[in-house]
């Protein structure tokens, strides 16, 4: 009877994508899960760091000499803007706790009692 | 006659292809032209923030709520929403509806000014000002954890060092202690070839890309299946809000403070201290033996991440007398958020601390 049953193409690509999955992840771990890969790749990053360091000193004192930011100096700015944002966050949350009392804005929420048992079922193990 | 069965069968599954490729059309140009997934959606208050670190207090939604708070603590390298990814697919939402207080400690990109943040900022500073804003907002002593792979290991380093502290109950997820058994990772990282100074002092901060590059190395297939999976289920909305909720939280990975990459990197990934039970955080030595609160462990069968050799001697090390592991199917994602985690683990979460939470 099951013999009859039509075939579903949807789960059959599904069942395909996961077989495909399984055989490039099986293959691929296989091929970077050894000494000449984790080598190779980390040859890579070094020189891509070293690069990255000569580049960044040279691109900073070219920036200095037309007068304009470098990347840190943009990063600084960012960060002071983002502790600035912080700073006004605090004040403001400050400020709601001074509103007149009355006013809802600003009051501290009311929690729910703290009396809560478990369900008996759930017995201790 | 069974010959005219499966003729109306046929029939059947090719309109049912027909419909669903007409929907797969229309609803792809959608697919493709909306933003971003709406996540973490379960209402919530910034309680306290300082650099990198946000300590989120999310509103109550039962009238009568357990007196020990829970505190939720996320990996340092991903965003915590992954509690909170869509209605329904919440564990915060879970957990409030069944009556716990919970607060998380969540992490934002950390800025080139804290390159210099270490595993003692984490756990001698971070977790202790977060548990002391949670005893003065709620007014209890106590407190429980709920920690996710690196949140893990962070709050087996605060409890260890902390003996006599308010830590009443700690639950781990896929909490890897034993690190020469990080499988991919470990032979990537290997001493002879990794130059960590240089990759920190260059970089000050790790960047995310280079985490996320990390992540995706270990199943390079995984995204591509991802999207083909995601065309042809493109007709299930369902599947298809999960799937970018998944993918969103993929993607916003985090960068990592230099000091803290490279002590992880050397003390744990390359001389594994902590396994030897020879870690020191603050001339403190972080000795497992002296964890003696009840734990649980939620350990992934199939994890990619932090393997099952990797978290599996946990419980051995602990000197509690009240633990618990639990070995469930899945990985080191779906064990703890998605469709798979509401039925295995979160009732288990619930069951195991409900008891423990009075």
């Amino acid at each position: 009877m099951a013999e009859n049953t039509p075939p579903d193409p949807a789960a059959m690509f599904n069942n395909w994508v996961t077989q495909w999955e399984r055989a490039v992840d099986k293959f691929s771990n296989e091929f970077m899960g050894t000494d000449e890969f984790s080598k190779s790749m980390n040859q890579m990053q070094n020189l891509q760091l070293e690069f990255q360091r000569a580049f960044g000193e040279i691109m900073a004192r070219q920036l200095a000499s037309f007068n304009m930011p470098s990347r840190e100096d943009v990063l600084q700015l960012s960060e002071d803007v983002r502790e600035l944002d912080r700073r006004l966050a605090r004040i403001e949350t400050t400020l709601r706790k001074l509103l007149p009392e009355g006013s809802n804005e600003g009051a501290p929420r009311k929690s729910p009692p703290r009396t809560r048992k478990p369900p008996k079922a759930a017995d201790k193990e | 006659m069974a010959e005219s069965q499966v003729d109306v069968e046929i029939i059947n599954r090719m309109q049912e292809l027909v419909d669903k490729t007409i929907q797969r059309s229309v609803k792809g140009v959608q697919f493709l032209s909306s933003g971003k997934a709406k996540v973490g959606q379960t209402p919530k208050d910034l309680v306290y923030d300082r650099g990198t670190l946000r300590l989120y207090h999310y509103h109550p939604r039962s009238d009568e709520i357990y007196r020990i708070p829970m505190i939720l603590v996320m990996a340092t390298t991903n965003k915590g929403y992954v509690f909170d990814l869509l209605p329904g697919q919440s564990l915060v939402e879970y957990l409030l509806d069944r009556g716990f207080d919970v607060f998380m400690i969540d992490w934002e990109p950390p800025m080139q000014s804290e390159r210099g943040l270490g595993l003692s900022d984490y756990t001698n500073d971070f977790i202790p000002s977060c548990i002391e804003k949670v005893q003065e907002i709620t007014g209890e002593d106590d407190v429980n954890m709920v920690s996710y792979c690196m949140g893990g290991v962070l709050s087996l380093i605060y409890s260890a060092t902390h003996p006599n502290g308010p830590l009443k109950n700690l639950v781990c997820m896929t909490t890897p202690v034993n690190w020469h058994e990080m499988g991919l990772f470990s032979v990537w990282s290997d001493e002879r070839f990794l130059d960590v100074d240089k990759l920190v002092d260059t970089l000050g901060v790790v960047p995310a890309d280079f985490i996320e590059r990390s992540f995706e190395m270990l199943r390079p297939a995984q995204k591509t299946a991802g999207r083909l999976r995601v065309w042809n289920e493109m007709w299930n909305d369902e599947f298809v809000k999960s799937y970018r909720a998944f993918e969103r939280w993929g993607n916003e990975t985090l960068p990592l403070a230099g000091e803290y990459y490279r002590e992880t990197t050397r003390e744990l990934m390359w001389e594994n201290k902590l396994y030897k039970g020879e870690l020191m955080v603050d001339g403190v030595n972080v000795n497992l033996a002296n964890i003696t609160h009840p734990i649980m462990h939620a350990i992934a069968e199939h994890d990619h991440i932090a393997p099952f050799n990797a978290t599996k001697p946990l419980l051995e090390m602990v000197g509690s007398q009240d633990k618990k592991e639990l070995v469930l199917k899945g990985g080191h994602v779906s064990l703890i958020a998605g469709p798979n985690a509401v039925r295995r683990l979160w009732p288990n979460i619930n069951d195991w601390l409900s008891v423990r939470s009075v």
